[in-house]
């Protein structure tokens, strides 16, 4: 299987990653964060960015429980054509 | 060095994919009976669209291509005690890039420990290929957030 291949050749040839691929990738992250996007210096620690990128997250699931809430008082409310009408008509609308 | 290592490739599909998939996910769950019965508890509908809109996200970024989909999508699935048929990944690989992982900078470890237990399927990687696995993970948990938001907005009364 190329997949086994190619899992056991990353194994043996990269044994120690190197410190300018984490800084890269601390980087990468940094800028997805919102919060840290603004400080844009290169003085954000790794520690840092890999905080922030934890609390992102947890906000990221808060708000899918929340507007999960919301979309389920929603979806047992209303009947079955308007309310199919109207999720079709709000995602067009974007 | 450059040739060992992967490019970090975190596309991501556009918000129309996300937003296809987590339709078909709510209709698949309304044309079940007991969705919308009276009987039906708020907290087990919120319960289902929730676990919807994790699946339908998985789906739309790349099902079982990345990790951490892979991983939700075999969750989900064990809940509903369906069988699972995936690839299986080595066992073993798993443990010595543990042991691998365990062996590195200190400084990250106890960061990315949190990190681990936060996205899906991320207890067996090392550091960078859970960093890789976070920012597709945030980019799909982003773009999820927008299609309910939306589906959200589209829907409260005016």
């Amino acid at each position: 299987m190329s997949s086994r291949r190619s899992s056991r050749s990353r194994q043996s040839g990269s044994s120690r990653i190197s410190d300018d691929q984490i800084s890269d990738l601390v980087t990468k992250l940094q800028h997805l964060i919102p919060e840290l996007r603004r400080c844009r210096s290169d003085k954000v620690s790794a520690s840092k960015v890999l905080q922030e990128t934890c609390n992102y997250i947890r906000n990221l699931h808060r708000e899918v429980d929340d507007l999960s809430d919301r979309l389920s008082e929603f979806l047992a409310s209303t009947d079955d054509n308007s309310a199919e009408a109207a999720i079709i008509r709000s995602l067009l609308d974007y | 060095m450059a040739s060992a290592y992967n490019p970090i490739y975190t596309d991501v599909p556009e918000k129309d994919v996300f937003a296809l998939h987590f339709l078909q996910t709510l209709s698949n769950l309304r044309t079940q009976n007991s969705f919308s019965s009276p009987d039906n508890k708020t907290s087990d509908r919120v319960k289902k669209i929730k676990k919807a809109a994790y699946v339908s996200m998985a789906r739309a970024a790349g099902g079982t291509n990345r990790l951490w989909s892979r991983s939700l999508l075999h969750q989900a699935a064990k809940r509903n005690n369906k069988n699972v048929r995936f690839l299986r990944r080595k066992r073993r690989v798993t443990w010595l890039m543990r042991r691998r992982s365990n062996r590195g900078d200190p400084i990250e470890d106890v960061a990315a420990e949190r990190l681990r237990n936060l996205v899906p399927g991320g207890g067996g990687m090392e550091t960078s290929k859970l960093m890789e696995e976070t920012a597709h993970y945030i980019k799909c948990l982003s773009m999820q957030v927008k299609v309910m938001q939306c589906l959200v907005d589209g829907l409260s009364p005016k």
